[in-house]
């Protein structure tokens, strides 16, 4: 078995390992844990070794059932698709991370681990679709687990925020899959590659704007770019811990990576308009998203807010076109995933323990629960893009991209979303280190098992170091990078 | 006015899509709302089968007498996947609405949002 074999492990192993995963733990319920722990890591190392197999070449190519593209369906491992390891990763601290949390899952924690497998079986299945259809197939896969996992918590309030996350998010699915269509019709083709191609021949410039319009606004929606935000907050906040860390690092990025698809699809039927639109809306997100995570009380809303305000830095760059800003969104996507699951499991771990939602609440804890609190503080300096932290890297590229595009407003904009984030870190710092408890569930608290903890502080580790492998990574994701703004600019003019 | 008849299949779809739409932001009622999604799912549905269509062209069945021209059998094959979807996600929601109405005892959106406010 060679490389390319290895590809439809990346997305089956989950999904198969979660279709058994109940029926495995009917009887040793404390099976199930050990099971997905272990499909997971397996996943991330078979992601890690397709990503090696890549090597200097663009794209691993598996035709399924022996079909050739463009007639059959084909799966594509090219270098956005590493982000698979992203995803296989997080999921699988998420899933270390929810052990001690078993009880607070529900009287059957096996459907829970089975839901966060399909997760990554729709994530992973999404990163590495070659055609259409499929692409809508694996994110509605990860939709509905991701609906499902809101809902999984406890509170009373979980269900209504898994109703008001699934209307939106279906609407925006069946914005996608009306693109879809409209592209089927135009040019007969699912295959990505193949309808880039016919697209432009096809020569019917108002039914590929409406496809364009369609495909955008609904992956728009997914990635909670502003001002389609509005159901994200709710979410990320209602969700037990582990999911809200998974949803906020990961599953708004498919979003961002369809998006991506769309520009490499449309190439320059999309370029121009698509391009504005995503450089003013992701402008006016940073600072939105920074100014409402500045004046949220409760600490989870306060992440989800900077959620909002990263997808900001992400579009921005791929709105600016240039070959810098398109790889800092590229490494962005990944990197902002990993800082924001080590700070959301961080946070989710101070609020287990204590039982309280608001940061002024908190107050104090961070001499109660020090691994905690330092990976929570560490992680938010990260989160700002302090050197050598991961978010650096990729708001720098996007800043260097503004200004290679002669843009001066938006640098401003783009420092002054790194300083708003520096803000609010500096709060949530201030409270937790150098105020004194006012509550006696803090003074009460204690540290985290290790099982909690050891995922924080390796997600936080890696967020605060990992901007020291930038330049790796810049050269890793710069032939897309390239093919980006290569499809955009294609024969300026004239189609 | 004589494009809109030879596409009136597609008015007909717009107006379909509008009118879930339309059910889907203006009503209150959670279930009235998951109608109205499924409306609209319903009119992508019958968008993407009408896509298929071959003028004068047969059924796509192998059985029978298989003339020279017949209908696309994709997009029949991709509405069957977008309808398996679409169960799924309408039995989560209503399984959501029964949740929300054993937990608030109510499911009227504005109603819930007053409680969640108080």
């Amino acid at each position: 078995m060679n490389g390319p074999d290895l590809l439809p492990l990346v997305f089956m192993l989950p999904l198969v390992v979660a279709a058994l995963l109940p029926a495995l733990a009917l009887k040793r319920p404390e099976l199930s844990w050990a099971l997905a722990l272990t499909a997971a890591l397996v996943t991330a190392g078979v992601a890690a070794v397709l990503t090696a197999t890549l090597g200097e070449s663009l794209a691993l190519r598996y035709p399924v059932g022996g079909w050739a593209a463009p007639l059959g369906i084909e799966l594509v491992f090219d270098r956005l698709s590493a982000i698979t390891i992203v995803f296989s990763g997080v999921t699988a601290l998420a899933l270390v991370f929810s052990r001690t949390l078993a009880g607070g899952l529900g009287p059957r924690p096996a459907l829970f681990h089975a839901l966060v497998l399909v997760n990554l079986g729709g994530l992973n299945g999404f990163a590495v679709a070659g055609d259409l259809f499929n692409l809508f197939v694996f994110m509605e896969l990860l939709s509905v687990s991701a609906y499902a996992l809101v809902a999984a918590g406890r509170g009373s309030g979980s269900a209504l925020a898994a109703l008001k996350y699934l209307l939106p998010g279906a609407v925006s699915s069946l914005l996608v899959l009306f693109s879809i269509g409209v592209v089927f019709a135009l040019t007969g083709s699912l295959n990505m590659a193949d309808v880039a191609e016919r697209l432009g021949p096809a020569g019917a410039p108002a039914a590929t704007a409406l496809a364009v319009a369609l495909f955008a606004s609904g992956f728009m929606i997914k990635a909670a770019l502003f001002p389609l935000h509005f159901w994200l907050p709710d979410a990320h906040s209602a969700a037990p811990g582990p999911v809200s860390a998974l949803l906020s690092a990961l599953v708004v990025k498919v979003g961002v990576i369809g998006l991506i698809r769309g520009q490499l699809l449309f190439g320059e039927a999309a370029a121009p308009a698509l391009s504005q639109v995503l450089m003013l809306l992701g402008a006016v997100a940073i600072v939105a998203g920074a100014v409402a995570a500045t004046v949220q009380s409760e600490l989870k809303r306060l992440l989800a807010y900077s959620t909002v305000s990263n997808v900001g830095y992400i579009a921005l760059g791929l709105g600016l076109a240039t070959t810098a800003s398109v790889a800092g969104s590229l490494v962005h996507v990944g990197y902002h995933g990993v800082t924001k699951a080590g700070v959301f499991l961080a946070a989710a771990a101070l609020i287990e323990r204590t039982g309280l939602h608001d940061i002024e609440d908190l107050r104090g804890l961070g001499h109660r629960m020090p691994w905690s609190a330092a990976a929570i503080s560490a992680g938010m300096v990260a989160l700002a893009g302090v050197p050598p932290s991961a978010a650096f890297v990729g708001k720098w590229q996007i800043a260097l991209g503004a200004l290679e595009a002669q843009q001066p407003v938006l640098i401003a904009v783009i420092l002054g979303g790194a300083l708003l984030a520096l803000g609010y870190g500096i709060r949530v710092i201030n409270a937790l280190f150098f105020r004194s408890p006012t509550h006696a569930r803090v003074v009460a608290a204690r540290e985290a098992p290790p099982s909690t903890v050891l995922p924080l502080v390796v997600l936080v580790g890696l967020a605060l170091s990992a901007g020291l492998t930038g330049a790796l990574m810049i050269d890793f994701v710069g032939p897309v990078a390239t093919a980006i703004v290569g499809a955009i600019a294609e024969t300026p003019g004239g189609r | 006015m004589e494009t809109v008849l030879a596409h009136l299949d597609y008015v007909a779809v717009a107006v379909v899509f509008c009118t879930g739409l339309y059910i889907l932001l203006a009503r209150q009622n959670l279930l009235k709302k998951l109608i109205g999604l499924n409306i609209m799912e319903t009119a992508v549905f019958a968008f993407i089968v009408t896509t298929g269509m071959v003028d004068d062209g047969d059924p796509p069945l192998l059985a029978g007498d298989l003339g020279p021209a017949f209908a696309s059998p994709l997009p029949h094959a991709l509405v069957l996947t977008g309808i398996v979807v679409a169960v799924s996600m309408t039995s989560l929601a209503l399984a959501l609405i029964v949740r929300i109405h054993c937990e608030h005892g109510t499911i009227e959106l504005d109603e819930l949002l007053d409680r969640d406010g108080s």
